[in-house]
């Protein structure tokens, strides 16, 4: 009924979005209502996203980059993962607003998408389907990343961070 | 971080409410924006859930906020226009009614002084009866000739700047998201998360309060409205919402309602006072309801302080601001509660103001890596 209101084409920023694991089960009709939540944020080499038992606020995806998720001011040797590009991470501030347990940051000049969890819980109340579908993915990612984590552990406590890197996060 | 305004000391204590007060005093100097905009947050908090569910339909933002204002805008002449005849021939009358109001409360106190008096000879010998009935009539010929005058006249200069607050609304469902990412999008990475709850904790405040506001109103409304209709008072429904309207300013809007209504009940039922004791019992038992059980269940809770600097704050607003103050006090010390909290947050985490430093230190290496020693 309301076709003629609809948008005509796909716009280049959808089409980037749809990419992404966390919302690759929506549609393009979903997809511009999560973009009207989502906060690009760009960080250049180095740069800290955020620091370890910090409260999180936000989800982050990464757009373009890598992401270096690490003990807290020990980015050589208390390396955890390496988070690529279409990639989420920072996804259990979103579920229960826990403080970080890593510190994340930028391996190279990075562009992220945040979702804030405010946003999230808002989407739940006005958009029960979308919020449905993305919580959806974070089960689906979280559970490939216990995954990795299981057999990496299964291969020796040297090979956790390898394994977790080499997950499909 | 979640609970900065909660956790403020009273430090953060003062500063909220010298920052409040200032707020409030530069509101009396502009309500002609103020009221409006008062107003449209109002409009925006419950059309807002219309424009989402257009939304979910497939309607884009600018279109859904479009079609909810103006159909909102459509309702509201679809109302308001049959209504205006009654109302004209209300105004017309309203003169001589509150003359006739007033005068029934003047012949309430009256009677009641006259029967004190009866069981008290001292006050009869000081003439107490005398004294206060040339009082009541000095009060309510200059209500009359002045304070009445004044706010009819205030209320007609306000209308036109009233027809500003759908307009308000209209951009704020529109563009408000649009706006808010823009403003989010100057902040340093280093401050990001901070902001973002910032403006939840601004944005909830201001929502859960306009929207218990609008429920505490409902459910007074309803309950003055069969209370005043059990008794026998005419135009109980009008009574009820109006009263129930009063209570928006806090402390004294429960006693201007209740006032309103015995003037009501005295002049028209000047031979029976059990009536007027009657409505005075029904606003002491909403009254009651109100602080034990609806207002903990509506607004309670939106506002995240101390309940001594809120009470505070009441006196303080109604002090520097008048009725202004007494009604915006509370929601708008929530919201700058909300945003001192988290800037002293930051203020006070070097480790954020340190990574900041970083982030800029690294941008100035970025743009300055060509330049020579």
């Amino acid at each position: 009924m309301l076709g003629f209101l609809r948008t005509q084409g796909e716009h280049p920023r959808i089409a980037q979005i749809r990419l992404l694991t966390l919302f690759a089960t929506l549609s393009s009709r979903e997809l511009r209502i999560v973009d009207g939540l989502l906060h690009d944020r760009r960080y250049l080499k180095d740069e800290v996203v955020f620091d370890q038992g910090e409260q999180g606020q936000a989800l982050y995806v990464v757009l373009s980059g890598r992401i270096l998720i690490c003990r807290q001011g020990d980015p050589v040797t208390g390396r955890i993962a390496e988070i690529p590009a279409g990639a989420l991470f920072g996804e259990l501030a979103l579920l229960d607003g826990a403080p970080r347990v890593a510190q994340a940051r930028a391996a190279e000049d990075s562009m992220l998408a945040a979702l804030s969890r405010a946003d999230f819980t808002r989407l739940v109340e006005t958009h029960g389907a979308i919020a449905s579908k993305i919580a959806l993915q974070l089960a689906r990612d979280l559970g490939r990343k216990l995954v990795a984590v299981n057999a990496a552990m299964e291969k020796g406590p040297a090979a956790v961070n390898t394994g977790i890197e080499k997950g499909p996060l | 971080m979640n609970d900065d305004a909660t956790r403020a000391g009273p430090a953060l204590w003062l500063l909220t409410i010298a920052i409040t007060t200032l707020l409030l005093i530069a509101a009396t100097k502009a309500l002609w924006l103020v009221v409006p905009f008062l107003v449209a947050i109002i409009l925006y908090y419950i059309l807002l859930p219309m424009v989402h569910r257009l939304i979910a339909w497939g309607m884009r933002r600018q279109v859904a906020a479009a079609v909810v204002a103006g159909g909102a805008t459509l309702l509201a002449i679809g109302i308001l226009v049959p209504l205006l005849p009654w109302v004209a021939s209300q105004s017309v009358a309203s003169g001589q009614t509150v003359f006739r109001y007033l005068e029934g409360g003047r012949a309430l106190i009256d009677r009641m002084l006259l029967a004190i008096e009866s069981q008290f000879e001292f006050l009869a010998r000081i003439g107490l009866h005398d004294q206060m009935s040339k009082k009541a009539a000095e009060f309510g010929d200059e209500f009359l000739q002045k304070q009445l005058i004044q706010i009819v006249n205030g209320a007609v200069a306000w209308l036109p700047s009233l027809l500003l607050a759908p307009f308000i609304a209209f951009f704020a469902l529109r563009d408000g998201r649009v706006f808010l990412k823009r403003l989010i999008d100057g902040v340093p990475n280093a401050f990001f998360e901070r902001t973002i709850y910032m403006f939840d904790r601004v944005d909830a405040t201001a929502r859960n309060y306009f929207q218990g506001l609008l429920t505490l109103t409902a459910v007074d409304s309803l309950f003055l409205t069969i209370g005043l209709w059990i008794i026998g008072v005419p135009n109980a429904l009008l009574l009820g919402v109006l009263a129930a309207v009063f209570e928006w300013v806090p402390v004294v809007g429960t006693v201007v309602g209740c006032v309103m209504v015995v003037l009501v009940a005295a002049a028209e039922f000047p031979s029976d006072p059990w009536i007027v004791y009657a409505v005075i019992g029904v606003f002491i038992v909403n009254r009651m309801l109100d602080n034990f059980l609806f207002i903990p269940m509506t607004i309670g809770r939106s506002i995240r302080m101390h309940p001594l600097p809120t009470v505070l704050m009441v006196f303080i607003g109604g002090a520097v601001a008048g009725i202004t103050g007494l009604v915006l006090a509370l929601p708008l010390a929530g919201v700058v509660s909300a945003i001192v909290g988290a800037i002293a947050g930051i203020v006070r985490d070097p480790r954020l103001r340190a990574r900041n430093a970083y982030a800029r230190a690294l941008q100035v290496r970025r743009v300055t890596a060509d330049f020579s020693e």
